[in-house]
């Protein structure tokens, strides 16, 4: 506590200096700044993440993330498993959008292949990825106004996350951990009616929206705690590596769907919005106007989605057919060598990176040919964002902490995986 | 529909139940006057006005606010408590039951005091913020003075000559409360808690007295009771906010526009209310509680300790309700109507039921209050801790110093009140302008194109809209 404080030479400190008693009377009064332990267990910390945070009075003088506390050893578990076992670790990395880090997985995996998947399979993935894209945003911004106070706002958007969460589960069957997908396509196809569903859920999802916007956008309360906080120049941003919606608040138009467009973005028509100021309210706007384009892609890919295989016809890649297995000697071949020894991926390396809800989440991933990643490293998107914390909020007032740490969305999951 | 009918019979059974209490606190205070001493019945009125209206209002609030923010948030709200009697075994009741075990649960929890607090202050915190609310409400006049069984018996516990001037002593006293449990925790969090709650509460004491100086000039007075005033009868003319600024005779009946604080003196209301707000430390100015950044000043409390804590708020919320009828809503009067009713000859004749009458009127306005303030509370985000005190001395005190002298100037000019009243209803169109242009605004800015979203950054209204977020939601 003292020590970092640096009092001046000639300033005798009263802690550990014995003479500054002697002049104590004439002295101003000595002053400390206090440190309190935002998290682990704290409400404003979303997953575990522990806030050193020095005071003096309200306002920041230093602070110090600390993570970890939610590591499980996810880049070791994964060497120790085939290609497709990973994919359960990798939903927990960002929980809110678990179908998005599944699929930028297989993505990566499939490019080291160098695959090609079904078109349906495609659409599926940017279906699935828009989903998950709007529960996360929804998240993130029904937590901003609750923990800035704003109790309704967070309903209504944990009630549209509910429907979409409900749409989820009826395509994967799993709410959070949806291990969605295969190395080669996808494993499900979307249920009977199920688009229907989804278009209703989506027209539900704008109504709360436009709830959420009125209470929120023009709130002159929220604006004042939200405008000019946190904020960050572009140029500082991409010093520290920050990409998606926190990046494009600050004025960077980058969003590697329209950047380097994969799967089938290109045939869409939306818009990325992007801010001006860097601040807090510029980040929620962003996020806000995310969601609306998410749910114009949706739409787009449900109405033109095509028939046919969701998966490649390899049984080196995908699992044989079951009346193959059980009726031919080579099903039962292909199934028994994916299980046991699973994808044969060809040695080398390769970073691949899909546009997450946070921003690029990167895949570097090496192979030996052994059938198990030799190595997998994520490039989460939280993690520059959480590392430039301290710079942006060291010297504003402790309140400003709250939003900003709620705009800039870090995930414990993914950061400390 | 269910849901619609279930609001109409509480609404019912509530008007009826004050009625109920009113009614008998009148027959009580007449009888005991006349069995009793000269003035017991303002002991009955301690008994009447404090602990049943009150008290029960407070903890009925306790379920009414997380019902109605259930409503406004689109859930059911508590509905799991049931009570085990036959036949109610298997009905929610509105949730009533969840009053009854959170007492319980408050009463029976460890009541855990931290190793290194302050074992004295600690327990202190929770009185010292519980009483001084609790005795606010001794001033207000809760219905007019009426003849029971021949005794003049008054609504009110008491009326000191320095009358609202004990408001506001006492009601500064709460601070000490927050301030002690603050400090007293030996917590870091709590402590802060406490810095904020007293940095912002005396703070807002200079500009909720200076409100109400524009109303005390228009009626010459600081006494609640005179405040609120009588209408016009046979032997007296009307006085207070009894009085109508202009009015006609529709079939012998009285209508018009009644000379209601927040009508003469609208910034004074808003003002007041904003002051009030912050006073009873309620979301938007909850900085002191701060769930999600300091989690607040009574973090290290619990049991029952804390229970005082939020049974308090609540009883700040009936009282701020209380004290605003009484000063800008004209108290218990109705707004038309109120000459023909009181001298009416059945009413004369029978003081009690007068007298049941407007104190009904009264608990009303007083419940219409709070609702505003439930929807207030769950509206708006918080503010942060030094914006609060911008908009306490930069805004509130200049407008309510402002007030002042054109208050005074107005009644000096026409003393009948009427100049006040056309500027106050200026005013308020004014605000109701405002409060319509931003909502305007707010849908043109909202749906813009996606690339340039973001640069309307500081709409035209923005910057001018309101200062005065949580009273423009009132109107």
């Amino acid at each position: 506590m003292a020590d970092s404080a640096k009092p001046e030479a000639h300033a005798p400190n009263p802690d550990i200096d014995s003479y500054a008693h002697e002049s104590e009377l004439e002295a101003h009064l000595q002053t400390k700044s206090m440190v309190i332990n935002m998290g682990p267990s704290h409400p404003a910390t979303h997953g575990t993440v522990r806030l050193k945070v020095e005071l003096d009075g309200e306002t920041i003088t230093k602070i110090d993330p600390e993570i970890g506390f939610l590591h499980r050893g996810f880049q070791k578990s994964c060497e120790n498993v085939t290609w497709t076992q990973c994919l359960p670790y990798t939903d927990r990395l960002n929980y809110l959008s678990a179908m998005m880090n599944n699929f930028g997985f297989l993505n990566a995996v499939e490019k080291l292949i160098g695959l090609e998947i079904p078109e349906r399979a495609q659409y599926i993935r940017v279906i699935g990825s828009e989903l998950h894209r709007l529960t996360d945003h929804l998240t993130c911004v029904g937590a901003t106004g609750l923990e800035m106070g704003g109790f309704a706002p967070f309903l209504y958007g944990m009630e549209a996350r509910e429907l979409i969460q409900d749409r989820v589960t009826e395509l994967t069957g799993a709410r959070l951990t949806t291990s969605f997908g295969r190395v080669g396509g996808i494993n499900r196809d979307l249920p009977e009616g199920w688009i229907a569903k989804v278009h209703k859920t989506l027209t539900r999802t704008e109504e709360l929206l436009v709830e959420m916007d009125g209470l929120l956008t023009r709130n002159r309360i929220f604006v004042d705690r939200t405008k000019d906080t946190g904020v960050i120049t572009a140029d500082d941003a991409i010093d520290y590596g920050w990409t998606g919606p926190a990046l494009r608040a600050c004025g960077v138009d980058y969003d590697i769907r329209k950047v380097r467009p994969y799967w089938v973005y290109e045939r869409f028509d939306f818009d990325v919005p992007v801010g001006e100021h860097g601040d807090n309210y510029d980040r929620y706007l962003v996020r806000l106007e995310e969601m609306r384009q998410s749910i114009r892609i949706l739409r787009q890919a449900m109405d033109t989605i095509p028939a046919g295989p969701i998966i490649v016809d390899d049984w080196r890649i995908a699992l044989p057919p079951k009346p193959e297995v059980y009726g031919t000697i080579e099903g039962v071949m292909a199934h028994f060598k994916l299980v046991m020894e699973g994808i044969q991926v060809p040695p080398g390396e390769v970073y691949d990176s899909t546009e997450a809800s946070n921003g690029e989440l990167g895949w570097y991933l090496v192979s030996d040919g052994r059938g198990r990643p030799y190595k997998v490293h994520v490039r989460a998107p939280g993690f520059p964002v959480l590392a430039a914390l301290p710079h942006i909020i060291t010297g504003k007032m402790l309140p400003d902490l709250v939003p900003t740490f709620d705009t800039i969305n870090m995930i414990g999951g993914e950061v400390e995986q | 529909m269910s849901r619609i009918l279930t609001m109409l019979v509480a609404m019912a059974t509530i008007v009826v139940a004050l009625a109920g209490g009113v009614a008998t606190a009148y027959l009580v205070g007449g009888f005991v006057e006349a069995h009793g001493f000269t003035g017991a019945s303002r002991l009955t009125n301690i008994v009447f006005l404090m602990l049943v209206f009150v008290m029960i209002i407070a903890t009925l609030l306790t379920l009414a606010e997380r019902k109605w923010s259930a409503f406004m948030q689109d859930r059911v709200g508590p509905n799991r408590a049931r009570l085990g009697i036959p036949g109610l075994k298997n009905r929610s009741l509105g949730g009533i039951p969840h009053i009854i075990t959170d007492v319980l649960k408050m009463l029976t929890k460890e009541d855990f005091i931290p190793g290194m607090a302050n074992r004295f202050l600690f327990n202190l915190g929770p009185l010292l913020a519980f009483a001084p609310v609790f005795a606010l409400f001794a001033v207000v006049p809760a219905g007019p003075t009426v003849t029971v069984l021949g005794q003049k018996v008054d609504m009110v516990v008491a009326t000191p000559d320095f009358g609202i001037l004990y408001l506001f002593a006492i009601a500064s006293l709460a601070v000490y409360g927050t301030a002690l449990a603050g400090w007293s925790s030996n917590n870091k969090f709590a402590l802060l808690g406490g810095v904020r709650a007293s940095a912002q509460m005396i703070s807002y004491e200079v500009a909720l007295g200076l409100s109400l100086v524009g109303l005390f000039l228009t009626f010459s007075s600081v006494q609640l009771p005179a405040l609120v005033g009588d209408v016009a009868n046979a032997l007296s003319p009307a006085t207070g906010q009894g009085q109508y600024l202009w009015s006609t005779q529709v079939f012998g009946l009285d209508i018009g526009i009644p000379a209601w604080g927040f009508i003469i003196q609208p910034l004074g209301f808003i003002g007041f209310f904003v002051a009030s707000f912050a006073e009873t430390k309620r979301a938007p100015f909850d900085v002191p509680e701060g769930e999600s950044e300091i989690i607040g000043y009574f973090v290290e409390y619990s049991g029952m300790k804390f229970g005082m804590f939020m049974i308090s708020e609540f009883v700040e919320v009936v009282v701020l309700a209380g004290v605003t009828t009484a000063l800008f809503f004209g108290g218990h009067n109705l707004p038309i109507f109120g000459e023909a009713l009181a001298n009416n000859a059945f009413m004369q004749e029978h003081g009690w039921v007068y007298g049941t009458i407007l104190g009904t009127v009264f608990w009303l306005k007083v419940l219409f209050l709070i609702w505003v303030q439930l929807v207030i509370r769950w509206t708006f985000p918080r503010f942060r801790y030094d914006q609060i005190q911008s908009l306490g001395w930069k805004i509130l005190l200049p407008v309510g110093l402002v007030n002042v002298f054109v208050t005074a100037a107005l009644v000096l000019w026409d003393p009948s009140l009427r100049a006040l009243g056309v500027v106050g209803i200026l005013e308020i169109a004014v605000f109701v302008a405002l409060t319509l242009s931003k909502k305007e605004n707010s849908e043109a800015g909202a749906h813009g194109d996606a690339h340039g979203h973001d640069h309307g950054h500081a709409a035209p209204a923005g910057a001018h809209a309101d200062p005065h977020p949580s009273a423009a939601g009132a109107h």
